[in-house]
């Protein structure tokens, strides 16, 4: 046997090194290791917001800060998985608007509003209506106009269903009393794509999505009650007599029990890394607006939400039995 | 040709020079790992691309890109386990010539077909870019289905032997698939109240299972595996000879051609393209008998083919903003917070940008055929690890690279079962390919689909009236007739052939019989009308 032990054990410390590297860049920290779950696939929006607070977070908390991305089934496996988590300090979850507020309405999931202790909201984008950049329509009127003309013609593309984009097209129909085609695309960059290959007139991206494909899109209505500082040609909806206002937002969770002084840890840890340079250079390159709340203000948010996406869903038809 | 210039002292930097090698190099050996594939090994270096400059970021990215989609031959053709779906076509000729004792020739091919395959997706790159986009936009939902449905023939070319167990392991594929949520009404399909079937069975975790661990417990139980005694495994690399090159030149660009072309359409991949261009070279291969044993023309149709994904997949990224794949968004993700903002006005303003991508991506690729031919000598002495130590560590990092995907515990359970189901179905002579194929297209076939009927408004007749479709779709029903075609005309000749001699009727085979039947009936029906106009008469 011409084997060599040798080989053996160069390629078993190869193989085992290479295993090691995902374990992520560890370095030496004196307090307990934080696990923070992403429920979306890596470089997606929430994700990228999660990297961009890791490092100042591993400084405020003196901890190593991992980010896990725990992705499938609308971010609500990897929500999930914070719920169920033990309530010891050691995992936190970027949770979004979605998993957090509808989803639990459209399925039964093992979590619901009270499974969690909130820390802070990380981060709150408003959306759009967006049409491409060549369309006939200049703003809401005539969009209302062409749809009263050619009921169902209309068609919209919705990147999930039971999304923040999807409840506020409904809604867009709902106060605007028209009739659209619904088509359900893969997330915003199918729904772009069925703009311009011209199989839907109109989908709700959220502002930097909008921003960094601004020379293919045209922005019809910003979802927001008031213009944007960063962007302020943006038109408002509510200028155009439609009070609509749905931003895409999500913020740090823990499973529901933690000590009170673990959840003000965390609160300063968040609120210092969203204050951080890195973090604010990031938004500035997604063109997103910062937004920050405390875990109190947080608490009553969600809460609000979870509410008022339920009536919208139910309105639509879209509840749970 | 300044702004070549420009770019390419832009890239002549350490850093980017540094960053082209690593992410090459790391690309390689996570596409190598069952399991670890592309998005993995980007979501690796997406933290440090945030803290690099511009171009080296990108120059990481576009190393770990197409390494990865490289990498995964390698542990296809030295073990049958494919490292990434990407590679599961390479493992249908790769091992069975492995198991002769030429892994290192199987490299050989592979590697090189890789490197041409990825150089002619640069060059689709860079001088069709925004064309190819406004191209990619002509194939709307509709298009994709009819696309979907012509890719679902490859079932045929990958199930050698077996047709009906080939179509039978496709439908499981697809049937896989529909498990989890409903992609039009977000209602849940097959989930038997498991919350963590809601997210639907994952494609990686099948594939480590049905061939990783599968693999792994059949050379456990030692069934059906007489390989060659380590000592007779050739490790190393051979570049084939330009005498077995020549007659494979037109495989080669088949494949190249067929990989930048799906490439270019958002939501197909390198599995799809490498799929497809393996059933098209077993179709049109001179040595078609030979396929399933080790055939060349396969490994270079399908290698060429998923490499060529790589170019070409990025047009659409960076033209359109609309990322094709997983992998892709990653990449066009991180691109995003680099301040590059994606669009026809890319390729417009900033071709510099465009320049350096397309420089990058030229090293990257010729790092990648090094990385091969100098890493081959260390792979293949996998070979020679005794069993016992080898099934160890194979059947610990594909237990990681299913969990590694989305950090799932519930995803190792599913490759575990995957893997016992593998053993049974091989055990009964089922080809497993196709179970990959079902899952990789069942998303497109039926998103697509039901999106088309949406905008048809349900009208399905609506899909003949897209002359891309229809095209496609008469390509569908002429490859699945072509052997009924071929063996009508071998009978017409043979017939005639025949008759010139005897003059009569031979051998009664179904068309015979058919021809005879019809003939027969039609003397019936003569026979009737006469009784039927003499009955009036009378």
């Amino acid at each position: 046997m011409r084997f060599r032990k040798e080989t053996a054990g160069r390629l078993g410390i190869a193989l085992s090194a290479s295993v090691m590297m995902i374990a992520g860049n560890a370095t030496a920290q004196s307090n307990r290791p934080v696990t923070v779950v992403v429920p979306f696939a890596a470089g997606g929006g929430t994700d990228i917001t999660t990297r961009a607070m890791q490092e100042s977070l591993s400084d405020t908390l003196k901890a190593n800060v991992a980010v896990k991305n725990t992705a499938g089934a609308g971010g609500t496996i990897g929500v999930g998985e914070v719920a169920r988590a033990r309530a010891d300090g050691t995992t936190l979850g970027m949770a979004p608007v979605g998993p957090l507020t509808t989803q639990p309405h459209l399925r039964k999931l093992p979590y619901d509003v009270d499974s969690f202790d909130y820390i802070c909201l990380a981060y709150s984008a408003p959306t759009v209506i967006a049409v491409r950049q060549d369309s006939d329509f200049s703003n809401l009127e005539d969009l209302v106009a062409y749809a009263k003309e050619n009921p169902g013609e209309l068609t919209f593309a919705v990147q999930a269903i039971g999304s923040i984009p999807h409840i506020a097209g409904l809604a867009l129909a709902d106060a605007a009393g028209i009739e659209m085609t619904f088509l359900p695309v893969n997330g915003d960059g199918p729904a772009l794509k069925s703009l311009l290959d011209g199989t839907a007139d109109i989908f709700i991206p959220h502002v930097s999505f909008y921003t960094s494909n601004s020379d293919q899109l045209k922005s019809l209505a910003l979802l927001k009650d008031g213009r944007l500082a960063e962007q302020p040609d943006l038109v408002t909806a509510e200028e155009q007599g439609y009070a609509l206002d749905f931003p895409i937002w999500g913020g740090l969770v823990a499973p529901a029990g933690l000590d009170d002084a673990d959840i003000s840890k965390f609160e300063t840890a968040c609120k210092a890394a969203i204050d951080s340079g890195p973090f604010q250079e990031r938004m500035q390159a997604l063109k997103q607006p910062s937004a920050y709340m405390g875990a109190a203000d947080f608490e009553a948010f969600v809460r609000e939400k979870y509410d008022t996406n339920r009536k919208l869903l139910e309105k639509a038809g879209l509840l749970a039995n | 040709m300044d702004l070549i210039v420009s770019a390419a002292a832009q890239i002549a930097t350490p850093l980017t020079m540094l960053a082209i090698i690593v992410g090459t190099v790391v690309g390689v050996i996570v596409g190598v790992l069952p399991g670890l594939g592309s998005v993995i090994g980007l979501t690796m270096v997406l933290p440090f691309t945030f803290s690099m400059p511009q171009i080296p970021a990108i120059a990481l990215m576009l190393g770990v890109y197409c390494g990865s989609v490289y990498g995964g031959s390698i542990t296809a053709i030295i073990l049958n386990t494919p490292g990434t779906p990407q590679s599961a076509a390479t493992a249908l000729e790769g091992f069975p010539m492995a198991r002769r004792g030429e892994a290192d020739l199987a490299i050989g091919w592979v590697t090189t077909a890789s490197t041409i395959g990825g150089l002619f997706s640069v060059l689709v790159f860079v001088i069709t870019g925004p064309s190819l986009a406004a191209f990619s936009l002509q194939f709307t939902p509709i298009e994709y289905f009819a696309l979907g449905l012509f890719a679902m023939t490859c079932i045929a070319g990958v199930s050698s032997g077996n047709l009906v167990k080939g179509l039978v392991a496709g439908a499981l594929g697809l049937l896989l698939a529909t498990i989890g949520n409903d992609p039009v009404t977000g209602d849940l399909r097959f989930t038997f109240d498991s919350f963590q079937l809601s997210a639907g069975i994952g494609l990686i975790p099948v594939i480590v299972g049905l061939f990783a661990f599968s693999e792994m417990f059949l050379r456990v139980l030692q069934i059906d595996r007489p390989g060659p005694e380590a000592s007779e495994m050739r490790v190393g690399f051979r570049m084939p000879p330009w005498k077995d090159w020549r007659p494979r030149i037109g495989m080669l660009l088949r494949g190249s051609l067929i990989g930048s072309f799906v490439g270019a359409l958002p939501g197909t991949g390198a599995a799809t393209s490498a799929f497809i261009a393996y059933s098209e070279a077993r179709r049109a291969s001179k040595r078609k008998d030979n396929f399933g044993h080790g055939e060349p023309d396969g490994l270079v149709a399908c290698e060429s083919a998923n490499n060529a994904v790589t170019g070409s997949a990025l047009v659409p990224t960076l033209a359109l903003g609309i990322p094709g794949d997983p992998v892709t968004a990653v990449m066009l993700g991180a691109l995003v917070v680099q301040g590059i903002a994606p669009g026809p006005q890319l390729f417009a303003n900033h071709l510099d940008l465009i320049y350096a991508i397309f420089l990058c991506l030229i090293l990257v690729n010729i790092v990648m055929f090094l990385t091969g031919a100098l890493g081959a000598s260390l792979f293949t002495r996998v070979l020679r690890i005794p069993e016992p130590i080898l099934v160890g560590l194979i059947l610990i990092i594909a237990t990681v690279g299913a969990y590694g995907v989305n950090g799932n515990v519930f995803d190792v359970w599913v490759a575990f079962a995957a893997g016992v189901a593998g053993v049974v179905l091989r055990y009964f002579r089922f080809p497993v390919a196709p179970i990959v194929i079902g899952m990789v297209l069942e998303p497109t076939i039926e998103m697509s689909l039901r999106q088309g009927l949406i905008l048809t408004h349900g009208n399905f007749w609506g899909f003949f009236e897209r002359p891309i479709a229809s095209l496609l779709f008469a390509i569908t029903l002429m490859t699945l007739c072509w052997p009924l075609v071929r063996m009508g005309i071998a009978q017409l000749r043979n017939r005639a052939a025949t008759e010139y001699q005897e003059d009569g009727w031979v051998d009664g085979d179904a068309s015979e019989v058919a021809a005879v039947a019809l003939l027969l009936a039609s003397e019936d029906r003569a026979s009737r009308l006469e009784a039927k106009s003499a009955s009036t008469t009378l």
